[in-house]
């Protein structure tokens, strides 16, 4: 394997060169071809990457957060911990720093900040963990219909293992009716969890007085705040809010990090889903990734500070684009009340327009329709559905995400090319011709071949 | 010494002249105070020898006249309360489902308690909230008279694996007299679980 003779060096890098060729030579060389294929064309066309227009899907990682990471992946590598050395001492601190830079974010105390390995992670726990906990006398957990997928799939299992579970609707504007949640909420209810921030219709849910109605009735308010921290000023002590799921890749940190706040008084005890050695207060084992920990405290400062002057500007940009293209185009309905949203969040629907085929013709601007999370799937977006939005219309619906790193000459370019594509869709679509022709499209009886 | 000698001869006259019961009955030495017996430097001081041993004959001989006489101070954490006021029966029910019901006195602290019944009750860090070892499952009826857990108390059941809500730390557990009837659940598991069946000596 080795040939003698050569030198040191050579010789421990030959086996790094063509152990991976031996291992599956095949598929490696074949996907290494491509790899290089797709560089050369990318070089020689001089071909540009789509805008991107999508920061509800994820965001790009801050400089200054890159910054306060880097030393932790290759110098401060410890177990933070470690109890016994140096190495674990300085990666707790820079872990505690972390803790303490999220909590302040929030409102938060230090000690009620959990890291785990994402908001998903961290909506499991808050509902599993709650509801099992109490589940001697309390079987009954609350959400709504807009929420993220993890949380309505962990809502399902546990219906499967035979609690009860209420999946509120929501009013047209996508808010919450509170009359509706108090009448719902029973002396056996654990958990009622609503989402601060829609990621689909940018819809903000009155989490205040939310929080005010389940702390006079007694019954935990978990909230997922992974689009609105460090977005909008959050106090989880004002809001009374008991658990908060927290994600570091969208507010500008690294992908794979998360944290959940559980409130230490009155306190809030969870079933752990992760056991191990007790670590982050026994409800979440494991090594915390100090790298990954210090970026998202990184992300979380950088947010603090910008937040005020980010808002103006995305309220701003935001404006620009959704004034542009309502005005051009007739017919275009903003899905989601008008007042009570983020504004960097904005989901429109083109009447007698397929949404796919106008995402297909965006091509150079990064948007999506739905969520990322079920864009693989055929059906239109269950929060579409669920704020009565018609199927024709929440299938042309569109996403468009603006964020820190927008520009304005990036909103003026998706604002013109989408106004430029739907009138040219619009003039190939029968549905159009037959709506300018004055017939009542609800009217019609459509056949089958 | 002259003034003890003569203290000595009254007392010895006083004891001739009472007759046969008190020959038969011997003052049992108060050991709390003696700091022979604090510092475990007493003979007498093992775990359970205090009072047994050559007063057992006695104590069946004279069963009644050692209830009146009354004559020695429980120590604190004794397990042979006298007085029916300062009686408070715990049911201690261990990890294999055994019941183990257990007299107390008020006062007493369940994780001491445990230790001189015998009972595996773990206390790693001596009842100095430092650790979760002492995790006990306390019966709905008596959950509720147990005084709110303190900060540092629930940081530390937090850490407990196999919590419940009506999980305490024993080693904060006094009991009083309203107490009495309580039933304390190990569980299964705790944070230093031993696979190998190994069961930690108290310190």
């Amino acid at each position: 394997m080795l040939s003698p003779g050569k030198s040191v060096s050579s010789r421990l890098l030959r086996p790094a060169l063509w152990l991976p060729f031996r291992l599956c030579p095949e598929r490696t060389a074949v996907s290494l071809m491509q790899k290089e294929l797709i560089k050369k064309r990318e070089l020689e066309k001089d071909e540009l990457r789509p805008l991107y227009m999508d920061f509800q899907a994820t965001t790009p990682m801050d400089p200054r957060v890159l910054d306060a990471m880097l030393p932790y992946q290759v110098n401060y590598y410890g177990n933070p911990h470690s109890r016994t050395h140096a190495y674990g001492w300085e990666s707790e601190t820079a872990m505690e720093t972390a803790r303490k830079q999220v909590a302040s974010l929030i409102g938060a105390d230090p000690r009620e900040i959990i890291f785990t390995s994402g908001a998903t992670e961290s909506n499991n726990m808050a509902i599993k963990g709650v509801a099992r906990f109490y589940q001697a006398k309390k079987r009954h957990v609350i959400t709504t219909q807009t929420e993220h997928k993890c949380v309505l799939d962990s809502c399902r299992i546990l219906e499967a293992e035979g609690f009860n579970v209420t999946y509120l609707p929501v009013q047209k504007n996508g808010l919450l009716d509170l009359k509706l949640l108090e009448a719902t909420i029973r002396p056996e209810t654990s958990l009622v969890s609503v989402m601060t921030i829609n990621n689909e219709i940018g819809v903000k849910q009155p989490v205040k007085e939310i929080g005010q109605i389940c702390r006079s009735k007694g019954v935990f308010l978990h909230t997922d705040a992974a689009q609105a921290v460090g977005k909008i000023p959050i106090s989880v002590s004002d809001w009374k809010v008991d658990l908060m799921s927290i994600s570091g890749h969208k507010i500008y940190g690294p992908k794979g990090v998360g944290a959940l706040y559980v409130r230490r008084r009155p306190r809030v005890r969870l079933e752990p889903l992760q056991n191990g050695g007790g670590q982050e207060r026994g409800l979440r084992s494991g090594t915390v990734p100090t790298p990954l920990a210090v970026g998202l405290g990184a992300a979380c400062s950088v947010a603090q500070e910008e937040m005020e002057y980010d808002h103006q500007r995305v309220s701003m940009l935001a404006n620009r684009l959704v004034q542009k293209i309502m005005t051009e185009i007739p017919d275009v309905v903003m899905n989601g009340d008008p007042e009570q949203r983020y504004p960097g969040c904005i989901n429109l629907s083109f009447a007698y327009v397929e949404g796919e085929s106008l995402l297909m013709a965006l091509k150079d601007v990064a948007l999506s329709s739905g969520s990322a999370c079920t864009s693989a799937s055929l059906e239109p977006s269950y929060v579409l559905r669920a704020i009565g939005a018609d199927e024709d219309l929440a299938h042309s619906s569109i996403r468009f995400g603006i964020g820190r790193f927008t520009t304005e000459e990036e909103v003026d370019y998706t604002a013109e090319k989408c106004i430029q594509q739907v009138h040219r869709l619009r003039e190939m679509s029968p549905l159009w011709e037959m709506v300018q022709e004055g017939i009542d499209l609800k009217s019609i009886k459509w056949t089958q071949h | 010494a002259c003034d003890q000698n003569r203290a000595m001869a009254a007392a010895a006259a006083a004891r001739s002249s009472m007759g046969l019961t008190l020959r038969l009955s011997r003052v049992i030495p108060d050991c709390r105070s003696c700091p022979l017996y604090r510092f475990k430097g007493c003979l007498d001081n093992t775990a359970g020898s205090q009072r047994r041993g050559s007063f057992d004959n006695l104590r069946t001989i004279n069963r009644h006249l050692q209830t009146s006489i009354c004559l020695y101070q429980a120590e604190e954490g004794s397990s042979n309360a006298e007085d029916p006021d300062d009686v408070v029966n715990v049911v201690y029910i261990d990890r294999s489902g055994k019941r183990i019901p257990v007299k107390a006195k008020v006062g007493d602290n369940i994780l001491y308690l445990a230790h001189k019944h015998g009972i595996d009750l773990e206390g790693a860090c001596e009842a100095s909230l430092a650790c979760s070892t002492c995790h006990v499952y306390v019966n709905s009826a008596h959950f509720d008279k147990l005084p709110e857990p303190e900060e540092r108390e629930d940081d530390m059941l937090d850490m407990a694996p196999m919590l419940q809500e009506n999980s305490r730390l024993g080693c904060q557990i006094i009991l009083t007299p309203d107490l009495d009837g309580i039933e304390l659940t190990l569980p299964k598991v705790t944070r230093n679980f031993y696979v190998d069946g190994h069961v930690p000596k108290p310190h």
